[in-house]
C-alpha cells in the first residue's frame, strides 16, 4: 500500500521532477562536438534530464572514481575493460540489469559481458593489426615484424600503452606457446631489440615515421588507419594467419548511483542503433550494434563489420589484471635496458 | 614598521591561501602514500624501490643524464648570454624572444620537428651525405643522443635567461679592469665573471637539471623508449600498473633530487664566496 501511494506520489511529481534529474557521465575526452550531437543532446531531450560531462583518460578517471567511492559523484563511466574488471573488484561500479538495456541482443556477443557479472557493456571496440608497406615487404605473420627485411624499419608499441601488451599476445600466439605471462614473446623482442626502431608511446608518431621512411611497418590500432591511408603511401593493413587482435572500451554504472535507472537508459540509448550509426558516420566510435550499416571509406576507416569482428582476440580483462606487473618487470629488465 | 608588516602578510594570504589549499595539501596527500606500508608509517617503500638493481640503474641514469645537460646548458648558456649581453636592445630583444621560442611550442610539435631533421631522411643525414661524408645514413633519433639534444633545445632558454640577467647586474668595467691587470679570458671568466653571476647560474642550473629529470614527451618520442628513465618508470607505475603508492615513491625521490641539487648548487656558490 506505502509502495502504491508512493508510485502515485511518484508519478505525480513526475514532470516536475524530471526537470531536476541529472545524470553525471564520465567520458574520454575525445570528439565531445560529435559525442553532443550524436548522444548527449538527442539523450537529453528523450529524457527530458541534464547530463553533466567528465571527461579525461580512463586511468585518471578510474582514480577519481576510487577517491570518490564514499559519495559517488559519476553515474555512468566510460574505460577500458581491464579498468572496468578492477572498478569491479574494488566495488566500485554496480551490475547492469539486462532487462533494461533492449539494445543488449543486437551487439556482439564479445561486447554484451566482457568482465563477467553484468558489470559492464562494450560501446565500441578496434581492431589492431600490422600495417606495413606493401612494395617492400610482406606481413602474413605476427612473426613477420622481426623478419630480415623489416630489421631496422619496425616500429612497435612501448609496453605502457594500450597496444603494448595486446601485440606480446599476438607474438606468444605466433610462438605457439600458450603462457599468459608472454615470457616467449618478451623475449622474442629483447632479441630483437636493436631491429625496432622505436617503441612507440603515441599512434600520431605512426603516419610520419611511415612518410619518411623510417619505418616499413608497425603495430597500429584501426584507429589510427584513415590518416596513414590517407598518406598516399602503397600501404596495406595486415591479416596474420594468427588473426588480430584489438581492444574494447566499456560502459558501467557507479555504485551508488542515486538514478539506476536512468543510468541504464542512458547506457541502452548509447547502445541504440541509431547513436551508433550516428557515431560511426562521424568516424568517432566503430560499432558494436551489428544493425549499423556503413560502406566504403567509411567502412574502411572503422573496424567494422561481423568478418573482422571475429578474427579478433581480445585480451580477457582478467589476465591483463592478474599479469600486467609481470609484463612490466620482465619488459623493463630485458627489453628497457 | 610593524603596522607595514602587518598589512604585507595580510596582502600575502590569499595567495597563500591559494597555493596550500591547491597546490600544497593535494601533493602532500597524494605523496604521503609513498611513506605507507601496511603496517603504518614507514621509509620500507624506499628500501624496497632502492633494493632493485634495475631501479638502482635507472636512478642514476637519469640523474647522469640530467647532470650532463645542465652542464652542457650552462657552458653552452654562458657563450651566448655573453654575446646577447652587449647587443642594443632591440637585437637583444630579438634574439631573446628567439631564444625562448622552443618554450612556446608544445612539446609534441617540437618534438616532431625534431624527426625531420635527425631522421634517416632527414635534413642532417641528407647534408652529410651530400657532402660525401657519409655512405649510409646515421641512426640519430631514437637513440640517447636524440634526448639530449632534444632536452638541450627545450631547457637551454632556462639557462641563458637568468645568465643574462646576472650579467646584466654584473659591473661594466670589471672585466676590462681584470684585462689591463693582465688575466687572460679564462681567467676573466674563472676569477672574475663565475663568481658574479653564480647566482643565475644557481638558478638556471636548478630550472634546467629539474626540467631534464622530469621531462617526459620529449625522451618518450626522441629516445624511442629503448632506454629507462625514472619519469617512464613512474609513468608505468600510474598508467599501467594503476600503482599510485609506487609512483609517489618515484615523485618524492625526484622532488628529494630537485630540492637537493637547489642546495648542492647554492652551497657551491657561497663556498667560492668565502
Amino acid at each position: 500500500m506505502i509502495l502504491r501511494t508512493a508510485l502515485a506520489l511518484a508519478a505525480l511529481a513526475g514532470p516536475a521532477l524530471s526537470q531536476d534529474r541529472t545524470l553525471t557521465i564520465s567520458v574520454y575526452g575525445i570528439a565531445q562536438d560529435a559525442y553532443r550531437e550524436a548522444l548527449y543532446a538527442p539523450f537529453e531531450a528523450q529524457c527530458g534530464c541534464k547530463l553533466v560531462i567528465e571527461s579525461g583518460n580512463s586511468v585518471e578517471r578510474l582514480a577519481k572514481l576510487e577517491a570518490n567511492a564514499a559519495s559517488p559523484v559519476v553515474d555512468v563511466i566510460a574505460f577500458s575493460d581491464a579498468n572496468a574488471l578492477e572498478a569491479a573488484a574494488k566495488g566500485l561500479i554496480a551490475p547492469l540489469d539486462p532487462a533494461r538495456l533492449t539494445n543488449l541482443s543486437n551487439i556482439y556477443d564479445f561486447a554484451r559481458d566482457p568482465v563477467g557479472d553484468a558489470m559492464a557493456v562494450g560501446y565500441t571496440f578496434y581492431g589492431t593489426s600490422i600495417v606495413y608497406r606493401s612494395d617492400e615487404v610482406t606481413v602474413n605473420s605476427w612473426l613477420d615484424l622481426f623478419s630480415d627485411d623489416l630489421a631496422g624499419y619496425v616500429a612497435l608499441p612501448n609496453i605502457a600503452t594500450t597496444q603494448g601488451p595486446i601485440t606480446l599476445m599476438m607474438l606468444q600466439k605466433a610462438l605457439g606457446k600458450d603462457d599468459p605471462t608472454f615470457a616467449d614473446a618478451i623475449d622474442l623482442v629483447a632479441e630483437h631489440k636493436d631491429d625496432v626502431v622505436t617503441f612507440y608511446e603515441r599512434g600520431s608518431q605512426i603516419p610520419q615515421l611511415l612518410q619518411q621512411e623510417e619505418i616499413l611497418a608497425a603495430v597500429v590500432g584501426r584507429f589510427g588507419w584513415a590518416n596513414i591511408a590517407k598518406l598516399g603511401l602503397p600501404v596495406a593493413w595486415a591479416q596474420p594467419k594468427e588473426g588480430q587482435t584489438g581492444g574494447m572500451n566499456v560502459l558501467s554504472m557507479v555504485k551508488g548511483t542515486k538514478d539506476p535507472e536512468l543510468a541504464q537508459e542512458f547506457i541502452d540509448f548509447w547502445l541504440s542503433a541509431e547513436v551508433q550509426q550516428k557515431l560511426a558516420d562521424g568516424l568517432v566510435d566503430s560499432p558494436v550494434n551489428t544493425q549499423v550499416s556503413v560502406e566504403g571509406a567509411t567502412a574502411d576507416a572503422l573496424t567494422y563489420g561481423e568478418e573482422m569482428a571475429a578474427q579478433i582476440h581480445f585480451l580477457p580483462a582478467a589476465q591483463q589484471l592478474e599479469h600486467r606487473e609481470d609484463w612490466l618487470s620482465q619488459w623493463n629488465a630485458k627489453v628497457a635496458q | 614598521m610593524f603596522q607595514d608588516r602587518r598589512i604585507g602578510l595580510w596582502l600575502l594570504a590569499p595567495a597563500t591561501l591559494f597555493v596550500v589549499v591547491g597546490f600544497l595539501v593535494p601533493v602532500i596527500i597524494l605523496l604521503s602514500g609513498a611513506f605507507r606500508t601496511d603496517g603504518g608509517w614507514s621509509l620500507g617503500n624506499y628500501l624496497d624501490f632502492f633494493g632493485s638493481s634495475l631501479n638502482r640503474e635507472v636512478f642514476w641514469r637519469t640523474f647522469r643524464l640530467g647532470l650532463t645537460v645542465t652542464l652542457v646548458s650552462a657552458i653552452l648558456g654562458y657563450g651566448v648570454a655573453m654575446a646577447v649581453v652587449d647587443k642594443g636592445p632591440k637585437t637583444k630583444g630579438r634574439l631573446i624572444a628567439m631564444l625562448v621560442l622552443p618554450l612556446m611550442i608544445s612539446p609534441v610539435a617540437r618534438t616532431y620537428a625534431w624527426l625531420v631533421i635527425l631522421g634517416r631522411t632527414g635534413f642532417i643525414n641528407v647534408g652529410l651525405e651530400n657532402l660525401g661524408i657519409i655512405e649510409r645514413p646515421l641512426r640519430i633519433l631514437f637513440t640517447e643522443t636524440a634526448v639530449f639534444i632534444g632536452l638541450i633545445q627545450l631547457f637551454f632558454p632556462l639557462m641563458v635567461l637568468p645568465l643574462i640577467s646576472a650579467l646584466e647586474n654584473m659591473p661594466r668595467d670589471v672585466v676590462p679592469a681584470a684585462r689591463v691587470l693582465g688575466a687572460n679570458w679564462l681567467t676573466v671568466f674563472w676569477k672574475v665573471i663565475l663568481p658574479l653571476t653564480k647566482e643565475g647560474l644557481v638558478v638556471g642550473g636548478t630550472l634546467v637539471f629539474v626540467g631534464s629529470l622530469t621531462a617526459y614527451v620529449t625522451p618518450a618520442i626522441l629516445g624511442g623508449s629503448k632506454v629507462l628513465m625514472l619519469e617512464t618508470l613512474l609513468y608505468q607505475r600510474v598508467s599501467v600498473a594503476n600503482d599510485y603508492a609506487s609512483a609517489a615513491v618515484i615523485g618524492v625521490i625526484l622532488i628529494a633530487m630537485s630540492v637537493l641539487t637547489n642546495i648542492l648548487l647554492k652551497k657551491l656558490a657561497s663556498v667560492r664566496k668565502a
